[in-house]
């Protein structure tokens, strides 16, 4: 018989006691093992946009031309602003698990406040481009505008013809809708999260202060949801003329 | 339990520097994708124009995607194990994209005639839905009982 | 045994009077529900996954009836639709998938690798809430009006035409299915970061490979058919074009997707039958398992190559026939790493000291009837024979043979064989080998026929057949098959249940197991062990030779007492 290791003083060399779980040895374990697990999750999240981002790769290959005519109606300048906003929200989220890490607890909450607004500001100019596709009856369905040259000016008119397919823009603004539309939920989804937090640091709660890991987590899922936004700016706003 | 015992990771603090360093260079990288947009590039070789046009802003995404990832998500401090984990996902999407292997080589083209109504099935929500014909006259439709 | 240093024994025998383990430690309804512990939540999946279980057998049952008369007995057409996908929905989402990595990798893992937990408690009991709920909508769905169109929803049907309650139990999978990334996610950590002091790698349980694998596929495959099915949602409520071929959308892209979701979703239940076959075959034949890293690694290789084969699914769609030749060959290579599984076991029982115990009949019935199953698969991964197969009752059989004949009958085998570590109590080992039995020529019954009647033309999910009243023959045979395979499956539930009440106490290792499972009490500790265990050999350590000699000798002083035995050392000679 060789020797034991018992459990319950093996490792704590930290300080961290209140902060680690019964089932871990030691923080480092416990620190790594949930940020393992975030990024597991976050491969999930990849595979889960990534069917979206494959169904828009294959439409868009196949009809190149109404696709680019139905693009014309968004409007970059809105989507430049929003991608600036996130990626800034993006900063304020690590400088927040930075402070963390240094244990400033005000820094720390008004990081997470600045991010919060953030989102809400990218939530804000969504809900304004969002109205005036509604408004030109760019929504998919029954009521989906049939007439190209009043939805799209002159960009859908080639020699005097319309050029665009309307059932084909209608696949366009499906996949707009639907693929912002998941991320505008995931936005929602980080600012109740990004909120508990903030909830948990206002009250000094030791889950939070005693180890960043905790803000570092909201921190990785709010990084991705500003990832997916990388990709779906440049796909959906900055599509080349086809030639 | 304590068979990994890497430490290397712990409370890696990246300085304010480095953060905001990465920030300017992802904006200055959308700004950057933005003007590219606007201009009609030449093609090269047999890639015509609206290729490259299209890979530079997509190589583009992937660079700001990278610097995000390494950066921001602290991948480039972590542990082997979080590696892997990044890596995986991202390699399993390519194999989702496989399934355009399949739209490549075959012809896939918009098929006119979904929106007229066939007998018998009806897309939901049609008004006025016509009176189910009668069974036909080789009876594979009646039900028989005994 | 030499594998590990572990003084329980030695700890308990001072302790003796009340033993507290994690079923007596708390009684109150709250406890379980809001319990952390993984045996506990391991043990409402298992009453929750049981309950589906039995929904799903009836609408089975009924399927099965109206076939005995090539004109339907009891249901209309429209109702038969309904049965057969309630079968198909509640079987697969709610019960092969979840079965085996949810019950026994629940339960098993943390005790396997000598942890005291999985890594995210909670999140797991919020698994078993999410499947619940999944669940729960999955029958509301049932309940209000049924869905007709096949568990594998295909489109243009499901999105534009059913009027079904199609959107309500794809919400139900959707949710069901996050409840299976999350399992996945909590295996994968716990198996990286958890392992006792000197359980590396290639220490580690073959079940415990296994469910490793199983979790990548969980959750790197889930995703992908949960915002498939979340899209038909959006189509049928939106008006989200997506696959909607009358606006340019492909319809067989929805297949692309949900096959590349439930092609892997196929090795998701079938793996983690390999991860309890392993265990049993090594256990019983009283041997290490041969060639253990090629186990190891074939594991990972399924895993790897189920997600390069959807498109054998598609090959009478308008798949591109180039694809459909890469897919066929791909499905082929499918064969070698299952083949290098069953010959390995059946390498480890050879010159074995093999114990017939009812787990190792599930587990001998599971190498017949899975062999079968695999060969009938390569018919269908040709494309050739595919195209004269195909929507007969030949796939029917062979997915079944696979899905049945695979998952639950080492579903069954490791019901058996870790019973008394689950609950502490012995069951009765003669009425349980029988009713081995009695599944194992129930399953024959019911499905070999249908390889015969789909091989001469019958199609799948017709609900008449009187075009062929020939065929009635083999559907009352089938029909037969499965009642005495519905036989087989409630007297476990009537044996195991009086087991629990007067069932003698099974002791810490009534099999006489190797593993770090059997070193802690039955039923273990809250806590798993009592002190970490450090291990210091791989699990598979028996010494044939050695028992084989122990048993002769005990056979020999034993001769005036039990002169028919022969060395079978059973759970009744340890008590």
């Amino acid at each position: 018989m060789a020797s034991i290791t018992n459990s319950t003083d093996h490792g704590h060399g930290h300080g961290h006691d209140s902060a680690l779980h019964h089932q871990f040895e030691n923080i480092s374990q416990q620190n790594e093992s949930y940020i393992v697990g975030m990024w597991v999750f976050l491969s999930t999240e990849v595979m889960f946009f990534g069917a979206l981002f494959f169904i828009y790769t294959l439409y868009r290959w196949n009809y190149q031309l109404d696709f680019y005519i139905a693009h014309e109606h968004l409007d970059v300048t809105k989507g430049a602003i929003n991608t600036t906003v996130l990626l800034f929200s993006s900063f304020t989220m690590v400088m927040a698990v930075q402070s963390a890490q240094l244990k400033r607890r005000m820094h720390v909450i008004s990081y997470l406040l600045v991010t919060m607004a953030c989102a809400f500001v990218f939530l804000g100019i969504k809900y304004f481009e969002y109205s005036s596709k509604i408004a030109d009856h760019l929504y998919p369905g029954a009521g989906f505008a049939t007439d190209g040259r009043a939805a799209f000016g002159e960009h859908a008119m080639e020699a005097g013809k319309l050029a665009v397919n309307m059932n084909h823009a209608q696949l366009f603004y499906g996949l707009y809708f639907g693929m912002t539309g998941l991320h505008a939920v995931h936005i929602i989804a980080g600012i109740l999260v990004i909120g508990a937090l903030i909830r948990l640091w206002v009250n000094e709660c030791k889950t939070v202060t005693l180890d960043y890991v905790a803000t570092e987590m909201v921190g990785l899922y709010w990084h991705f949801v500003d990832l997916v936004w990388i990709f779906l700016f440049p796909l959906f706003y900055l599509m080349p003329k086809p030639h | 339990m304590a068979s990994n015992t890497s430490h290397s990771h712990e409370h890696h603090i990246v300085s304010t520097g480095t953060y905001f360093l990465t920030l300017i260079a992802l904006v200055v990288l959308m700004i950057l994708t933005v003007a590219i947009a606007g201009v009609n590039l030449p093609g090269i070789g047999p890639f015509s124009g609206t290729v490259v046009n299209q890979t530079i802003a997509l190589v583009i995404a992937i660079v700001k995607a990278m610097l995000v990832i390494t950066i921001f998500m602290g991948v480039k401090w972590s542990t082997t194990l979080t590696k892997i984990w990044v890596i995986s996902g991202f390699a399993c999407l390519t194999l989702l994209f496989g399934i355009m292997g399949d739209y490549v080589t075959r012809h896939y083209e918009y098929q006119p005639g979904w929106e007229k109504q066939t007998e018998g099935a009806l897309p939901r929500g049609t008004p006025n839905e016509p009176e189910i014909p009668p069974a036909n006259a080789n009876n594979l439709n009646v039900k028989i009982r005994h | 045994m030499s594998s590990t240093v572990n003084p329980i024994g030695e700890q308990r025998s001072k302790t003796k009077t009340e033993e507290v383990n994690y079923l007596n430690i708390e009684n109150t309804i709250s406890s379980w529900l809001l319990t952390g512990d993984h045996k506990r939540i391991a043990l409402l999946y298992l009453v929750s996954t049981s309950f589906f279980f039995f929904l799903g057998s009836i609408a089975a049952g009924l399927i099965r009836y109206e076939l005995t008369s090539p004109a339907g007995v009891v249901l209309e057409s429209d109702t038969y639709n309904k049965v057969f996908t309630s079968h198909g929905v509640i079987m697969v989402f709610t019960f092969l998938v979840v079965a085996i990595p949810a019950i026994f990798g629940n339960f098993l893992i943390p005790l396997m690798i000598g942890a005291r937990d999985l890594a995210f408690p909670r999140l797991n009991l919020g698994s078993w809430y999410m499947y619940m709920t999944g669940g729960t909508l999955i029958l509301a769905g049932m309940i209000f009006g049924g869905v007709d169109t096949g568990w594998t929803f295909y489109t243009p049907y499901s999105s534009m035409y059913s009027n079904t309650q199609v959107s309500l139990v794809l919400v139900g999978i959707f949710i069901a299915g996050f409840s299976t990334i999350t399992t996945g996610i909590n295996f994968v950590v716990t198996i990286h970061k958890m392992r006792a002091p000197g359980m590396t790698w290639f220490r580690l349980p073959l079940f415990v490979w296994a469910m490793y694998a199983t979790s990548l596929m969980m959750i790197l495959a889930t995703p992908v058919v949960a915002i498939t099915l979340l899209l038909v949602v959006f189509e049928r409520t939106f008006k989200l074009p997506i696959f909607s071929p009358e606006l340019g959308g492909d319809p067989v892209l929805f297949q692309h997707l949900f096959w590349f979701y439930s092609h892997p979703a196929v090795y998701i239940m079938i793996l983690p039958a390999f991860a309890v076959i392993s265990e049993l075959i090594a256990n019983f034949s009283r041997k290490r398992v041969f060639g253990y890293h090629f186990v190891a690694f074939s594991s990972l290789a399924i895993a790897g190559l189920g997600f390069l084969v959807w498109g054998h699914h598609m090959f009478v769609t308008s798949q591109s026939m180039y694809e459909s030749i890469v897919f066929s060959l791909i499905s082929i290579l499918v064969a070698i790493p299952s083949a290098i599984k069953i010959f390995n076991w059946m390498a480890t029982m050879y010159k074995g000291n093999i114990r017939l115990q009812s787990p190792m009949i599930y587990a001998i019935a599971f190498l017949m009837i899975f062999t079968i199953g695999g060969l009938t698969g390569l018919f269908l991964g040709l494309a050739g024979t595919d195209i004269h197969l195909t929507a007969t009752y030949f796939v029917v059989a062979h997915f079944h043979y696979v899905m049945v004949g695979g998952t639950m009958l080492a579903y069954l085998g490791a019901l058996h064989f870790w019973w008394p570590k689950m609950t502490g109590r012995l069951y009765s080992e003669g009425i349980a080998k029988v009713n081995a039995v009695i599944v194992f020529i129930g399953f024959n019954l019911t499905f070999f026929p249908q390889f015969i009647v789909g091989w001469l033309g019958m199609p799948r999910r017709y609900h008449y057949y009187y075009f062929a009243p020939e065929f009635q023959a083999y559907h009352i045979m089938s029909t037969l098959g499965s009642s005495v395979l519905g036989l087989g499956l409630i007297i476990p539930a009537f044996y195991l249940t009086m087991s629990l009440f007067n069932g003698p106490k099974a002791g810490d290792n009534p099999w006489d197991a190797h593993g770090l499972e059997w070193e802690t009490t039955s039923p273990p500790p809250t806590t798993n062990f009592l002190v970490t265990p450090i291990v210091l050999d791989e699990v598979y350590d028996f010494d044939p030779e050695a028992e084989h000699a122990a048993d002769m000798k005990a056979l020999e002083d034993a001769q005036n007492e039990h002169p028919k035995r022969h060395g079978k050392a059973g759970p009744e000679d340890l008590n």
